[in-house]
């Protein structure tokens, strides 16, 4: 930043149009700061207080020294959108939503970071982030006889990118729906036709692409008679509840782990088999902050025979600490003491539980990244695993 | 000192699926991104490290369709002064020869000290733009440069050989550079020059300016066709000692050995 | 009927592989075109070379100066552009290599002969020069004619035109050179050996990766030694950078390098999607994993399910083997 503000009502103008009318709301009062986890991590010290500020005035990404631009374009790519920001801010102003805007002025730049671009060129080109192959898009369920959707079907059950595709989050997908299918719940799945949800994508600022994903799935939904929707990932849930619908509002959608508690509620499913486990829950930013789901989980839990539930001490349901995989944080490379994952890692290995239960694919994948390069004897498990594994074998 | 910098926004298909259209002689674009092709973005950063140290003009020039405006407007909010953009759509079926002609013609009038290209596209695969330009332009060249060092007239080059050796060379300037990857980190923009640019007149030339009829390619397109690809995933069985007879054998037979 | 001509291309001393694959490749042209094949020596103190390459060609137009003692294209063009117009061959092969690269556009372009690049595979028919080549990061193939022409000029990919061992008793014919110092403009200074730390695991054919499976960083060497036995360099998946063992520059996946050899062997890496969006380019992927339900299985060509410890020092004598049987 250097010495004295270089105000620049274009490029505040800029800002603003791209989305970031909240800013005028700010008045720098500092709690963003005080939330936002990445300032609890020791040395880091991210000055989400200014941020609206500065748009204001034009001011960010100002600099002509390539190193300084760098730096401010990294922080602008940092947020994970967690939300943690939102909840406490006074006056309701979301920075992820603010730094979006600035993101999309960026990505229609081809100035962001590379790691980034390719992500986004993977779901643009194949409709998922890992670039896999869209006729493979159903290949996880192969062998568990689950119908194709029609429209006869009650719901459509919506894996999301990873729990389609990666060889570990693939086991979410299919324990989910073998417990579906013992409930007897009428769904039905697509397969190949389905794009990526596109949350991750518009959080980072590709909006074309979002629009993309936009097209395809509510295309594919309307053709398919799709009402309801059954979603294993809570980023999937938040972009179809929050914002599918400014552009089609024909469905709505549940997560799995709703649906788990209902079926437990009225009896459906009952699970039997005890589960002798201390298990410590960790609340998805995007289910619990973003959705307010944090009760069906700890209900699931706790209707399961010997396991113990536990919490991490003051930063669970509201206060629960990002795993650092939002906003395609899964894809980063921070250096290892700018890591979100290993600080909530760290929480978690405090609580002495036996099991991680997480409730998203990302959450999952981050968790067990981390944990492989540390020496520590927990295991991270999905909700729908761990209640699979207390329902009585057919 | 005058620098001009070529640079091509091409179909982005390392992570892509690549599909051939009905006309077999184009792929299926719509669900392809486009961007800077990639060693183009090295050589605009050697460029502007040049006319930072150096001072001076850096203009980009982009042969492709209106689209490629975009791609030049990135070039021009990281550094470049102006910018020029040869009409693709007027010109028949392009290779990389004629692609050299026409960027000579377009650039042959601008004063320059150094001409910077990619060492390839990642779209066709030449190699073959930069060096030949350089013939056009009737200035000594370098291809595949990992390292230049100006002082006065004289650069000190050096270009990547096969086998991770490098060649170091003496050339004295006017010059063209072929940029290998990875020479330099390509920088990120301002917003302000992102708005600067976002408003910068990008001069157009087309047919009336350049005479079609006296450009030749030496290429045209048969057909394009996917290469076959072969099995995946096969189990090696047996004790250690044959396991490790078969896998000398398929290294050997692909030739690496 | 006019010759085919191809260029010898040799380094500090040895004749380079393309070579090799360039006069196979135009002694059968020249069989199928009945015509005959003349390799193009510029070089110093080549009697070396006249000698190996004899049986190669049915002639060697060899320019012998010690300004041809290392490469320059401007001094190769330069005398190339008049043996082209006293010769004017049908077809110029070159290497597409870094060689061939700087040379033969601007020599074509002087010449004004049809020319194009990195061919993989060639058809000759009535004058008519039709190429496949490789496009679009290479997953698509494009069959290209060239413009009509008495003469072509073209470079091949190295490893698509297998070499072959002549029988022929090659004439030598002498030329001299236009020039006998090198220009102000272009002066080769040295050669210098990439240092460590600066390989470019991208430029690598063979690249041996290992994973978390390495346990150790003291177990590197051992993979430093089986990789430099089989001509390739070590690159790694991500825990081995995060563990501090390896630079990062060495990292293979998708906050890593994306690579694309001809053969990339995975040593105890489980194929983390991360890492095989960096991989699943190359040609011929190996792995050795424990654990039979490794990812990396669904990406390889070949697997072996094993300790990687167990199965590296048998491979590595099994290739040390046949690499003599080779020589």
């Amino acid at each position: 930043m250097g010495g004295s503000i270089k105000i620049n009502l274009e490029v505040r103008d800029a800002i603003i149009e791209s989305g970031a009318g909240d800013v005028i709301k700010c008045y720098q009062c500092g709690r963003c700061m005080a939330a936002c986890p990445w300032n609890l991590l020791e040395g880091l010290n991210y000055a989400t207080y200014r941020f609206c500020q500065r748009i204001k005035l034009g001011a960010i990404i100002d600099s002509e020294e390539k190193e300084e631009i760098a730096a401010d374009t990294i922080d602008v790519f940092r947020c994970v959108g967690c939300d943690s920001c939102k909840a406490e801010c006074p006056r309701g102003v979301g920075l992820s939503d603010i730094l979006r805007a600035v993101r999309r002025i960026l990505v229609e730049f081809d100035s962001y970071p590379g790691e980034l671009k390719s992500v986004v060129t993977r779901v643009f080109s194949s409709g998922n982030p890992l670039g896999e192959s869209t006729e493979k898009r159903g290949d996880w369920a192969a062998g568990l006889n689950i119908p194709q959707y029609t429209e006869d079907c009650e719901y459509l059950y919506f894996p999301c990118c990873l729990p389609a595709y990666d060889a570990r989050a693939k086991k979410i997908s299919q324990a989910t729906v073998r417990i579906l299918k013992r409930a007897d719940i009428s769904f039905g799945i697509i397969g190949k036709e389905e794009f990526c949800c596109g949350e991750a994508v518009r959080r980072v600022g590709a909006e074309k692409v979002f629009q993309a994903a936009v097209k395809q799935n509510t295309e594919l939904f309307k053709k398919a008679k799709v009402h309801k929707v059954i979603a294993t990932s809570p980023h999937c849930l938040v972009t179809f509840t929050k914002e599918y619908p400014e552009y089609y509002d024909g469905f709505e959608t549940l997560h799995a782990v709703q649906v788990f508690d209902r079926l437990i509620k009225d009896k459906t499913i009952v699970p039997k088999r005890p589960f002798e486990k201390t298990v410590v829950y960790h609340d998805p930013c995007t289910l619990g902050r973003q959705m307010d789901i944090y009760d069906e989980p700890r209900a699931v839990l706790k209707s399961i025979p010997g396991l113990k539930l536990i919490e991490v001490p003051i930063f669970n349901r509201d206060f629960s600490i990002c795993c650092g995989g939002g906003a395609m944080g899964l894809w980063r490379d921070w250096p290892q003491d700018e890591r979100l994952a290993n600080l909530r890692t760290e929480q978690i290995l405090a609580t002495d539980a036996d099991i991680l239960c997480v409730a998203c694919p990302y959450c999952l994948q981050m968790f067990e990244e981390t944990l492989k390069s540390m020496d520590a004897d927990i295991e991270v498990m999905d909700i729908s695993e761990i209640l699979e594994a207390s329902l009585e074998l057919r | 000192m005058d620098i001009i910098v070529c640079i091509k926004r091409v179909a982005q298909t390392a992570e892509a699926e690549v599909k051939i259209d009905s006309s077999g002689k184009d792929i299926i674009k719509d669900r392809l991104t486009f961007d800077m092709n990639e060693s183009d973005t090295y050589a605009l950063e050697e460029a502007i490290l040049l006319k930072e140290k150096f001072g001076g003009t850096l203009t980009a020039v982009s042969l492709g369709t209106v689209e490629a405006e975009d791609t030049l407007r990135i070039a021009l909010a990281k550094g470049a002064d102006s910018a020029i953009r040869i009409k693709a759509e007027d010109f028949q079926e392009l290779d990389g020869y004629k692609t050299a002609q026409l960027l000579k013609a377009a650039i042959k009038d601008l004063k320059f000290d150094v001409v910077f290209t990619g060492c390839i596209a990642t779209d066709d695969y030449y190699s073959l733009v930069g060096v030949t330009l350089a013939e056009l332009l009737g200035v000594p060249h370098a291809t595949l440069v990992t390292k230049i060092v100006i002082q006065d007239t004289k650069a000190q080059v050096h270009r990547e050989l096969e086998g991770g050796l490098v060649e170091h060379l003496e050339m004295t300037l006017p010059v063209l550079f072929t940029i290998q990857t990875g020479i330099n980190e390509p920088r990120y923009a301002s917003l302000i020059a992102i708005r600067r640019a976002a408003k910068k007149e990008i001069k157009v030339i087309g047919a009336s300016e350049i005479d079609p009829a006296n450009i030749q390619a030496n290429a045209s397109l048969e057909e394009l066709f996917t290469p076959s690809v072969g099995k995946r995933a096969e189990i090696l069985t047996g004790s250690m000692d044959e396991i490790s007879a078969k896998v000398a054998g398929i290294i050997k037979e692909k030739g690496l050995l | 009927m006019n010759e085919i001509f191809a260029l010898v291309e040799h380094r500090q001393g040895a004749i380079r592989d393309i070579t090799y694959e360039l006069l196979s490749c135009g002694r059968k042209l020249a069989e199928k075109e009945n015509t005959k094949l003349t390799a193009i020596i510029l070089g110093h103190n080549t009697d070396d070379l006249v000698q190996i390459l004899k049986s190669q060609a049915h002639r060697l137009l060899v320019v012998d100066n010690d300004v041809f003692k290392d490469f320059n294209s401007e001094l190769y063009q330069i005398t190339l552009n008049e043996i082209m117009k006293k010769h004017n061959p049908m077809l110029f092969l070159m290497g597409h290599s870094a060689f061939g690269m700087d040379l033969c556009p601007a020599l074509a372009t002087q010449l004004g002969v049809p020319f194009t690049t990195d061919c993989l595979d060639i058809e000759f028919m009535e004058q008519k020069l039709k190429v496949t080549r490789q496009i679009y990061d290479g997953k698509l193939n494009a069959k290209v004619q060239l413009r009509e022409n008495p003469g072509y000029m073209i470079t091949l990919r190295s490893g698509c035109f297998p070499a072959g061992e002549g029988s022929l008793d090659g004439s030598v014919e002498r030329f001299d050179t236009p020039v006998s110092t090198q220009p102000d403009y272009r002066k080769f200074i040295e050669y210098i050996e990439a240092a460590v730390g600066e390989v470019d695991i991208t430029k690598s054919d063979i690249l041996v990766s290992v994973g978390r499976g390495i346990k150790d960083q003291a177990n590197l060497s051992i993979i430093e030694d089986f990789a430099s036995a089989i001509g390739g360099v070590v690159a790694c998946s991500r825990p081995v950078v995060d563990a501090g063992w390896m630079a990062k520059d060495r990292q293979v996946g998708s906050s890593g390098k994306t690579v694309k050899p001809k053969l990339y062997i995975a040593l105890g890496i489980s194929g983390a999607f991360q890492h095989i969006v960096g991989m699943k380019g190359a040609d011929t992927i190996i792995a050795v994993n424990k654990d039979p339900n490794a990812p990396i299985f669904s990406e390889a060509d070949y697997g072996i399910v094993d300790d990687l410890f167990k199965v590296m020092p048998v491979l590595k004598t099994k290739i040390s083997e046949v690499k003599l049987a080779k020589g």
